[in-house]
């Protein structure tokens, strides 16, 4: 284990703490067992506010269960911890708080691991599609709960389903990723939304209901309020303690990286700065939030958390701000609220496109958010919610589009030079 | 080795030589039976620091978790930067050095059992 890593495994854990922390100050411990318990047995499709299901402490007890669990993965195979494995570890944390349980997680690991022996590679190499993967988890929950199977069979067919998910991710992840050449930072919400239509097809063709319903808590507690800038000012403060005088160097570092997959800001800077980078990140967005008079609830905070968790693997401010102004842009002029639960979501995971602004500018990032919000807003039909990374998958479809024209202009401007 | 993944390395490569708008590039490859070598020239010159940047993310040392699901971009993308990381993550060592009025990238590429000390490469 490399030296940073042992500070980033003391961040990790402190940000754990935070959350058992406001999970017991919430609901105690026995309410937050009990609620952790009813997460594991509620269907996880978008959009299950688990601050409503399972109460403030049964998603805090889950969100921490699910770190504990991804760090722990991380660790038996040897991996470093570094950006891409702290993206990966917040965005579970964060999804934890709306769909993500170890119930529905466990078995697109096991399908994930099983690719991964089907071709004779170490698990290892397959490691992060095996994480983010982890945003299939509502087809586990859906055939478990919502198919019609009851007893020991509805659990096995969701085990298969899970398992044969996590089978097909690393295939359909490679494919995607050239698909958008990096642009779309969650990849894996993609490749899951593309998997989803497949899957939501053939239930749909079963005659299985796969509409989409939302559950939105929309009187957040304060310390739900206070989760996410007390986390900014942990990753500020540690980073600042890690690069001392060598931090704005290194921040500067980041601000001129494009972002685009992969690109790991721990290892290209430092990794006290891409902690900075976060914080601020993660502030700035929480800022803006709260004046707006968004809901600090388990979709949002896992929005900030994702946020965070990818401000050390591609995003920073200079290539978020274009996408996220692009998002409130079309919202406006189309007359929705900024608080909705559509924009406003789009508006956090919408920084996906970072990479747009990242590389072609401030005007291709605007727009890219602004097409952002008008696909994401019909995307979670097609795939019934079964993919918890619908922003991924609509930033695929995005970045697919933006990507292609660039390159058609791109190669006929090149010839007739 | 696997014919796609050596067409992954030389198109990256390739990509990263000609953004600087070469009139010459050489690219030479020898495999053997556990490993390969892959030598790209070019006639640009490059500072010192260009050539320790090169260097630098050449021998970034192995990644899994990036090199087998990233790394398969690596010569696909037409739009962007060529990005040297890609290779650094796949390979087991790289020598870059300056040539008469140019710049020499050795690639070494195999298994852990692979030792490139054992190549002898003519020049």
């Amino acid at each position: 284990m490399l030296l940073f890593e042992k500070t980033l495994y003391r961040l990790m854990a402190a940000s754990l703490g935070v959350f058992a922390l406001v999970g017991l100050l919430s609901d105690g411990l026995a309410e937050s067992l009990q609620g952790f318990i009813r997460l594991q047995q509620h269907p996880a499709r978008l959009i299950n506010d688990f601050t409503v299901v399972g109460g403030i402490g049964g998603a805090m007890l889950n969100a921490f269960i699910m770190g504990i669990l991804s760090l722990l993965i991380i660790r038996i195979n040897s991996i470093r911890l570094s950006g891409p494995t702290v993206a990966a570890v917040f965005t579970i944390i964060g999804f934890s708080l709306f769909g993500k349980t170890p119930l529905n997680a466990l078995p697109v690991i096991a399908g994930v691991y099983l690719a991964a022996k089907l071709v004779g590679k170490p698990f290892k190499n397959y490691i992060l599609i095996g994480l983010f993967g982890t945003a299939m988890g509502p087809l586990v929950t859906f055939l478990v709960y919502e198919s019609g199977f009851t007893g020991p069979a509805a659990l096995l067919i969701g085990i298969v389903g899970g398992v044969a998910a996590g089978l097909l991710l690393p295939a359909v992840a490679v494919a995607m990723l050239k698909l958008h050449e990096g642009y779309n930072i969650y990849n894996i919400g993609f490749t899951s939304g593309f998997i989803g239509l497949f899957a939501a097809a053939l239930l749909a063709a079963g005659g299985q209901d796969v509409g989409i319903r939302v559950i939105w808590n929309d009187q957040p507690s304060l310390l739900l309020i206070l989760l996410v800038p007390v986390l900014c000012v942990l990753f500020i403060g540690w980073g600042v303690a890690m690069d001392r005088k060598k931090l704005f160097g290194n921040l500067k570092n980041i601000l001129q990286q494009t972002g685009r997959l992969p690109s790991d800001f721990m290892e290209i800077a430092s990794p006290g700065s891409a902690l900075v980078n976060a914080g601020i990140l993660g502030l700035v967005f929480s800022v803006y939030l709260l004046f707006i008079g968004a809901d600090f609830n388990g979709p949002i905070i896992g929005g900030l958390l994702t946020i965070i968790g990818f401000a050390t693997f591609g995003k920073h401010l200079k290539n978020s701000w274009p996408v996220a102004l692009g998002v409130i842009a079309a919202t406006l002029l189309f007359g929705k609220s900024l608080t909705a639960p559509g924009p406003v979501l789009a508006l956090l995971f919408g920084t996906t496109l970072a990479p747009l602004a990242g590389e072609f500018g401030m005007y291709v990032g605007f727009a890219a958010g602004f097409t952002h919000l008008l696909i994401v807003e019909r995307t979670a039909a097609w795939h019934g919610g079964l993919d918890l990374y619908n922003n991924g998958f609509a930033g695929g479809l995005t970045a697919t589009f933006f990507v292609a024209i660039i390159e058609w202009i791109d190669s006929n401007k090149r010839e007739k030079r | 080795m696997k014919k796609d993944y050596i067409l992954h390395l030389i198109s990256e490569i390739s990509n990263y030589i000609l953004e600087s708008s070469p009139k010459r590039m050489v690219i030479s490859l020898h495999q053997e039976y556990d490993g390969l070598h892959l030598a790209v020239l070019d006639d640009h010159e490059r500072s010192d620091e260009d050539i320790e940047e090169i260097s630098k993310t050449l021998n970034t040392g192995a990644r899994p978790e990036l090199s087998e699901y990233y790394g398969s971009m690596g010569g696909t993308d037409l739009v962007g930067a060529a990005r040297l990381n890609l290779i650094g993550w796949q390979i087991k060592r790289a020598d870059v050095s300056r040539i008469d009025k140019g710049t020499k990238i050795d690639l070494w590429i195999g298994s852990d059992r692979f030792d490139s000390s054992k190549f002898n490469i003519p020049d």
